[in-house]
């Protein structure tokens, strides 16, 4: 099973991607809401989950979940928004989108698999 | 008592600067010394003529390095007819150059106004720099399993950052302004490898380039969660890095800019905080 990181820092992508890996599943590197966008139109079939981040250039996060719930073939891949952005006003805002989850960074990579445990079983 | 160090000067220098303040300072002649840390001093004072040039902006460098991004004054005494121009001085890390053909008065005017003592942050100031000391050391605590120790604060004069790479964060809104952290370039790629779990060998510059701003971002917005309904409540831009030592911020006119020191294993890094209320048009 594929899961999408989707993060502008090549940084915490690799460190998400860790995690993922460390869970038996495939991590997919995304650069920014357009990129996950061009992937799943390529492989969405075959994607369990989206790791998405917030603040990213171009088509930022929120954007990307917006067009993920318009579209019937991606509304089911369950999204998990992992973001610095921490305040209520924006978790609910993600969660009435459509996230199934948030994460707020900064996250130990216990607290991040645990989460991905929740998800994916 | 204000110490001060002199590093490879002449008799005729320690002289001067012994004539210029009594005995109101303890004065050290010094060989130059990369290596030693220069916190316990107030001042530090070289002097053109004797060495290289070449050599001098060398030793300017690894001095301002040495301070650890302390407010330290680095003082060049150039001798008499020493034309050589004083920008790639104050390039390499240096405060201010006098000239001996400066009166002795004028001479102990400067160095004094540079053994003032900072001055204090205001309530208002902490208002807004607290948060971002405590999102500091809780995201290097989290993502990296070091403690960053917070040691002290000033506001420079100077819009120079003399470290090796850098990450900024424009903050806009209600309050604007930015948050700036600064690395010298091997404690960068410690912390770096710390928060990829992985040994420093592996750290390359893109890591670090891309590491430092995303540091930046997790601190400033950890810091804005506990602006939520305050007036200093503000939006993030996407973090940029900026390499090179030297380098200058440009900040908002008439914001005051905090530096403060934080210590990690011995080495230091900085956080530059710039925020200002914005005033509404019309007000």
């Amino acid at each position: 099973m594929k899961v999408i990181v989707v993060d502008d820092s090549l940084v915490m992508r690799k460190i998400i991607v860790n995690v993922v890996e460390s869970l038996g599943y495939e991590g997919v590197h995304a650069t920014n809401g357009k990129n996950l966008l061009e992937i799943l139109e390529h492989c969405g079939g075959e994607v369990g989950l989206v790791l998405l981040d917030w603040n990213m250039p171009g088509i930022n996060g929120i954007e990307a979940l917006k067009t993920m719930q318009k579209d019937s073939r991606f509304r089911a891949i369950p999204v998990f928004m992992i973001s610095t952005e921490s305040e209520d006003a924006k978790v609910g805002e993600a969660l009435k989108t459509g996230a199934k989850g948030y994460l707020a960074k900064p996250f130990t990579p216990e607290e991040l698999a645990a989460k991905i445990k929740d998800i994916l079983g | 008592m204000n110490k001060i160090i002199l590093y490879d000067c002449s008799q005729e220098v320690t002289d001067m600067v012994n004539n210029l303040f009594g005995k109101k300072v303890a004065i050290e002649n010094s060989s130059f010394d990369a290596q030693r840390p220069l916190q316990e001093f107030r001042m530090v004072i070289v002097e053109t003529g004797s060495k290289k040039t070449e050599q001098l902006l060398q030793e300017i460098k690894a001095l301002r390095y040495a301070c650890n991004f302390r407010n330290i004054p680095i003082i060049v005494m150039k001798k008499k007819g020493d034309t050589y121009p004083n920008n790639p001085y104050l390039m390499a890390g240096a405060t201010e150059i006098l000239s001996w053909e400066a009166p002795p008065l004028a001479c102990r005017q400067i160095l004094q106004g540079y053994l003032i003592p900072n001055r204090k942050p205001l309530d208002q100031e902490m208002e807004y720099l607290t948060p971002f000391i405590d999102s500091t050391k809780h995201i290097l605590k989290t993502m990296t399993s070091m403690d960053a120790e917070y040691k002290e604060l000033y506001f420079p004069s100077d819009f120079r950052i003399f470290g090796d790479v850098s990450g900024i964060v424009g903050l806009s809104g209600k309050a604007e302004g930015n948050a700036v952290i600064t690395f010298c370039w091997d404690l960068a790629r410690k912390v770096i490898s710390h928060m990829m779990r992985v040994t420093e060998d592996q750290i390359n510059a893109e890591f670090i380039h891309d590491g430092v701003g995303e540091l930046i971002n997790m601190i400033s917005g950890f810091a804005k969660k506990s602006f939520v309904g305050k007036p200093y409540h503000f939006e993030l831009s996407i973090p940029t890095v900026v390499m090179g030592s030297g380098h200058q911020i440009g900040h908002p006119e008439e914001a005051s800019i905090a530096l403060l020191i934080f210590d990690v294993e011995k080495n230091s890094f900085a956080l530059q905080v710039c925020l200002k209320l914005k005033i509404e048009k019309g007000n």
